[in-house]
């Protein structure tokens, strides 16, 4: 009983306490609100990407393409397992305004807007003809203009909140690309004459896909024009099939049906015209596909972790101090509960209850502590831009909207647990020492 | 009390050829060398001797809270070397009260509390709820015995030397032990303030209680009833 006694009145009365779960307060509040942040905004990226590209990708880096989609598209479709396919021709092009003679370069995806958007999250990208993704390239006022959707950053003005500027009907603006077909084997086709193709579109919609690379250099436009804009010859090709699977089916299962499929495929063609060309594709998860943007995000994640490990060890070794500390004060203590017959273990108890007393009420108040900020962060980061012009992340450059504020509980949950192991690691030492003093070690000489 | 009748009483405490010695750097520094002593049940014992003969040491060891290099001592014929850590600690709570030379009063705990930490320690959690009534009430009782009524609830910080000396006496008799160790219980206190304690004491004595008391004070030596002179590591009484 006097265990529970002396703990609380250690905990309560002693300021040294107070400094201890504090620390340790600290500690915990840090790991939460970084780890919330970083996982938040590394989670929040892998799930715009897995959307942006849908399941699986059966594609070839080379701008030449491939031929004989379509009859792998039927196989595909007609596999168990397969929700949708969507065939993508993807390449460069130069655009400019009409009327104005300055080009950019961009990246153009020429897809079917309603096989894509049954693929992908694309329909949901759209602003203007997000309730129907069949007028996605069909211009309203000029039904027989072919119609291009811009990434949103090519479209609208961001501001440093990262708020847009939407237009109630979509500006009446004609762009021209200019693009550079190449043939089967890869040269430029028309040899001898100016080897370019141009086409007028209609300016008709936006896609906000929310991965920044995209949305700030991407024109879609339909497949057919974007084949024949950029890929010279009688075959038909496409640089990509990407591929949605059913609920039920795992990305993995998924992906080696798709490779089995792509192989078997592949031997069938052989010998057929251009059939080289099939060699250059490969069968890719949507991460394997988008690995160059997520890699980065996900090393950053880990080497947070990493630090945040040494944060912990820091942790471990200041309670260890903490708790060395507070033994040697309480050496005259041990002492008396030893002369008054408390035994060794239950004087272990008693500094290990402490620890554990300590790691609780620490994390329980970093949690809350952390609980309360995240759920304030948005605003606490408005108020420092608005009164001093800070922003966490520039939001002319990254594409965040809000700062990812939701804590999961399991990761609560191992962060407390974290803590109470490393207050009960940081007093073992300290209260293994002061369990094994014998009664008049510590007596001798201590005169209060 | 009269010599005869406590010598027909039953031995409760002997030490016997009782070495001890400390290691200070190369040198070992021989404190006691064979010291003897016998005490019978409701004796009150001074053992007086220089500073630094080995007072403390000696009583440590009687109330089993060091352990001598050689020899052993007995409790009711039970020899300390022969018990186990959970004997020792049973003995500590419940056969032996100990005052110490500077109080040693926890100083989280108020007056109440320190009095009755012993019965604490005894109990767990359960056993608490079902002893306290009776626990505090002895604590209080204790406590006014000695005077000390009107501060259960100070903390030791707010008492004066005399007061803790008290305080810590309280805390020896709270388990009703049968054997009173008390290390110079007045050495840091005015002759007035002193001679309340030896009062206690011999009260104490006067009801059977059975006490060890060191003191280089000759004065205070003679209110016990036998005087032990501790020189040389020996007992010469
Ligand atoms: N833990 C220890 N380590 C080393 N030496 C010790 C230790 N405890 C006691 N001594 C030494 O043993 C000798 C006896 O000490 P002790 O405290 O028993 O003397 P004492 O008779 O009680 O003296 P005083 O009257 O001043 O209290 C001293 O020389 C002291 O320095
Ligand atoms: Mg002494």
């Amino acid at each position: 009983m006097y265990k529970l006694t002396l703990i609380i009145r250690y905990l309560v009365k002693r300021r040294i306490t107070h400094f201890a779960v504090l620390t340790v307060a600290l500690c915990v509040f840090i790991v939460v609100v970084v780890m919330t942040v970083m996982s938040g905004l590394v989670g929040e990226f892998k799930q715009k990407n897995h959307a942006f590209v849908g399941d699986c990708v059966v594609g070839t880096k080379s701008l030449v393409g491939f031929p004989y989609y379509e009859e792998f598209m039927q196989t595909l479709e007609r596999t168990e397992g397969v929700e949708a396919v969507s065939a993508v021709v993807k390449n460069y092009a130069l655009m400019r305004r009409e009327g104005d003679a300055r080009n950019r370069g961009v990246e153009i995806i020429g897809l079917d807007p309603v096989k894509h958007g049954q693929t992908t999250n694309f329909g949901q990208t759209l602003y203007h003809q997000a309730g129907d993704v069949t007028k996605a390239f069909v211009p309203a006022y000029e039904p027989n203009a072919v119609g291009c959707v811009l990434g949103i950053d090519l479209a609208l003005w961001r501001n440093a909140q990262s708020q847009y500027t939407y237009d109630a009907q979509p500006a009446e603006i004609g762009l021209i690309l200019t693009c550079f077909p190449l043939n089967a084997r890869g040269a430029p086709a028309g040899a001898g004459s100016v080897p370019v193709s141009t086409k007028r579109f209609q300016y008709n919609d936006h896609s906000h896909s929310g991965i920044a690379g995209i949305d700030g250099s991407t024109v879609y436009i339909p497949l057919e024009w974007a084949q024949s804009l950029c890929m010279a010859g009688v075959l038909k090709r496409v640089t990509a099939l990407h591929v949605k699977f059913c609920p039920a089916v795992s990305l993995e299962q998924g992906c080696i049906r798709v490779r089995t499929l792509w192989d078997q495929f592949r031997q069938s063609k052989q010998g057929a015209s251009n059939a080289g060309l099939l060699d250059t594709v490969t069968v890719e998860t949507w991460k394997e596909y988008r690995r160059a943007v997520i890699a980065p995000m996900e090393k950053e994640e880990a080497m947070l972790s990493v630090m945040f490990g040494f944060v912990g060890i820091t942790t471990v070794f200041i309670v260890f101090v903490v708790f060395y500390m507070i033994v040697s004060h309480k050496t005259k203590d041990i002492g008396v509960l030893k002369s008054v017959g408390a035994s060794s273990q239950s004087v272990m108890v008693l500094f290990s209850g402490f620890a554990a007393a300590v790691g609780v009420l620490a994390s329980c108040t970093g949690v809350a502590a952390a609980l309360l900020f995240l759920s304030n962060i948005n605003r606490i980061e408005n108020w420092l831009f608005e009164r001093f012009g800070f922003q966490l992340w520039d939001r002319t450059i990254y594409a965040i909207g809000e700062i990812p504020h939701h804590a999961e509980f399991s990761v609560l949950a191992v962060i407390v647990l974290c803590a109470i192991v490393a207050c009960q690691i940081g007093a073992l030492v300290p209260a293994y020492c002061a369990a094994r003093l014998r009664p008049v070690e510590t007596l001798h000489g201590s005169r209060t | 009390m009269n010599e005869t009748s406590t010598n027909k009483r039953p031995l409760i405490l002997k030490a016997e050829n009782v070495h001890k010695s400390y290691r200070m750097g190369a040198t070992r520094v021989k404190v006691l060398k064979g010291a003897n002593l016998s005490v019978r049940e409701g004796e009150f014992v001074a053992v007086i001797g220089a500073s630094g003969s080995g007072k403390s040491t000696f009583l440590h060891i009687l109330g089993a809270l060091d352990r001598p290099n050689e020899g052993d001592v007995s409790f009711d014929g039970h020899y300390f070397s022969r018990m186990g850590a959970r004997e020792l600690n049973h003995f500590r709570n419940e056969m032996v009260g100990f005052v110490f030379q500077f109080y040693h009063l926890l100083d989280e705990l108020n007056v109440l509390e320190n009095v009755y930490l012993p019965a604490m320690v005894s109990c767990g959690v359960a056993g608490w709820l079902g002893t306290r009534g009776a626990a505090k009430a002895r604590a209080r009782e204790l406590l006014e015995t000695m005077g000390l009524q009107d501060r259960i609830r100070h903390k030791p910080y707010q008492l004066s030397g005399g007061e803790r000396q008290r305080v810590a006496i309280g805390r020896a008799l709270m388990n009703k032990p049968r054997l009173l160790l008390a290390d110079e219980p007045t050495g840091n206190l005015d002759s007035a303030t002193g001679n309340g304690i030896l009062e206690v004491f011999e009260q104490l004595n006067r009801a059977g209680q059975t006490i060890v008391m060191v003191t280089h004070d000759e004065r205070v030596a003679h209110r016990a009833g036998r005087v032990i002179t501790l020189a040389d590591g020996r007992v010469k009484s």
